[in-house]
């Protein structure tokens, strides 16, 4: 139980991580508490997305979907996105579908174009990364930053707005 | 969403300076509007949008009689929080995590930078600035002002001013396709009014007292005559971006004195974080709440964090171009 929160806590190192990965795989009970874990980090943050059961549901639907034999498209943009989330995240995968489609547009999602001639160079390797809503993961960043932008100034506390956009206790303790 | 375009098209279509007339006039305007922003009497409603998220929350502004600054936002929407500033100090009460959030700053870190309307001067090589048409905000008429970005390198804003006080009604910031990625505005607003503490105080300062709730604290002290070395050093230097300072500070989470750089157009401004690598290896990452990108790098034995209200492949950039002073290296 206490590997279990410390894995979605991301505390544990890589064999400790992959153990426990491995555990949940095969343990039913084990995945309904993970589950349970995410919605109560979800309630906490005041995002109630879904319901418990919400993977085993679909994942039963997903299998009673006809299988199409037909070219699949590319599946890079799905790559990159898994790129920032954790590993953990990956083995909920029929999860993490629910997750892409739930998510708001993405404003801040990188275009890897870049005009030419306006002498910005981008990081190839870099340019294709996706950006994820930082959940309240980065307010103790914002609330250090706002204070010397120029726009705050003119615009009072109002920006402030974002360093308490979510309600999460910062991470480190 | 039209009308963005058009108008942000009108905007940059116009030739380089041949409004100079406007465009001082436009700069006048927003002087006086940071100026109404710290010295205006208030109290609201702002509707805070990003996304497909629309948050709504209560501001007051009370300058007291010894010229103190007083603030108070409160989220009405979702959980419940606040957000406190006193000069120098800024509050965030999460009642829902029992926690305070302090930021603090010395008192002779109080008025640094210096931020507008001294810093405008480099602002017209970065933005076209132009006074638009009057509209009307929350009941107020209001002076729209427009900062077309002059590259790809920043974002596009918009303020709505009210006519008397000049304080902003609305604030808009757009992408390079003209569409808006955040915005600000009063639905509701009443001007003037006199201070009282308990028109600026937190309902939850006593509560998260008596019920000893976690106090995170964050600190900047410097002396702005004598900014710190932090021994990392930017090797491009992206058009208009100017470092506004540059501090050893202390972090709510994280142990021990990390850096923070501050770059600035003069509008938008972009924060630079260096900090030990903690024991949970930190992986490249980029997100994002509202206007501001954030992006995440490891560099050797650090992890760099880039945040600022500017387009994420301009913070992107800044982080790729961090790098610890030779001299600096060979010591660690």
């Amino acid at each position: 139980m206490d590997a279990i929160s410390a894995l979605m806590d991301g505390e544990l190192d890589e064999p400790q991580a992959q153990r426990e990965v491995v555990r949940l795989k095969s343990d039913a009970e084990l995945r309904e508490r993970w589950d349970s874990f995410h919605l109560i980090g979800d309630a906490m943050r005041g995002q109630g997305l879904l319901s418990s059961g919400f993977a085993e549901s679909l994942s039963k639907r997903l299998q009673e979907e006809p299988t199409v034999l037909a070219p699949r498209r590319s599946t890079r943009q799905a790559r990159r996105v898994t790129y920032a989330l954790s590993a953990a995240a990956s083995l909920c995968a029929v999860a993490f579908v629910g997750w892409v489609a739930l998510s708001p547009t993405v404003p801040g999602a990188l275009q890897a174009g870049v005009t030419p001639g306006s002498g910005v160079v981008a990081t190839p390797a870099s340019a294709s990364m996706a950006s994820v809503s930082s959940e309240g993961h980065m307010n103790e960043y914002l609330l250090a930053h706002q204070g010397f932008s120029p726009s705050t100034a003119i615009q009072g506390l109002a920006p402030y707005m974002r360093s308490v956009s979510a309600t999460r206790a910062p991470e480190g303790r | 969403m039209r009308i963005w375009t058009i108008v942000l098209l009108g905007a940059t279509g116009a030739v380089h300076g041949a409004d100079s007339g406007s465009q001082s006039e436009a700069f006048a305007w927003l002087k006086k509007m940071a100026n109404a922003s710290r010295q205006q009497n208030y109290s609201g409603t702002i509707v805070y949008q990003f996304g497909n998220q629309v948050e709504t929350s209560r501001v007051v502004h009370f300058v007291n009689s010894a010229g103190g600054e007083f603030e108070k936002l409160e989220a009405l929407d979702g959980p419940p929080r606040e957000v406190v500033r006193s000069n120098e100090q800024v509050i965030c009460y999460l009642p829902t995590a029992k926690t305070v959030l302090i930021e603090e700053r010395s008192r002779n870190a109080r008025n640094f930078p210096a931020l507008v309307p001294e810093s405008m001067n480099g602002l017209s090589d970065s933005y076209q600035i132009r006074k638009e048409e009057v509209d009307r905000v929350a009941g107020y008429d209001c002076q729209w002002i427009a900062l077309a970005p002059r590259d790809n390198l920043r974002y596009g804003r918009r303020f709505c001013a009210e006519l008397g006080s000049a304080l902003p009604l609305r604030a808009h910031t757009v992408n390079d396709k003209g569409e808006p990625i955040e915005s600000f505005a009063f639905t509701e607003l009443t001007l003037g009014g006199n201070f009282s503490r308990d028109k600026v105080k937190s309902k939850y300062a006593e509560m998260s007292r008596a019920q000893n709730w976690r106090i995170d604290r964050s600190a900047l002290s410097m002396a702005p005559s004598t900014p710190a070395d932090t021994g990392w050093v930017l090797t491009s230097q992206l058009p208009g971006f100017k470092k506004l300072m540059e501090a050893k500070r202390s972090l709510v989470g994280k142990t021990g004195a990390i850096s923070q750089i501050v770059l600035s157009d003069g509008l938008a401004a972009v924060s630079i974080f260096i900090e030990p690598m903690p024991r949970v290896q930190a992986a490249q990452a980029l997100s994002h709440q509202g206007a501001v990108n954030i992006y995440k790098r490891p560099y050797g034995n650090h992890v760099v964090t880039v945040l600022g209200e500017a387009p994420a492949a301009t913070i992107m950039q800044i982080g790729n171009s961090l790098e610890l002073r030779p001299t600096t290296a060979a010591v660690q």
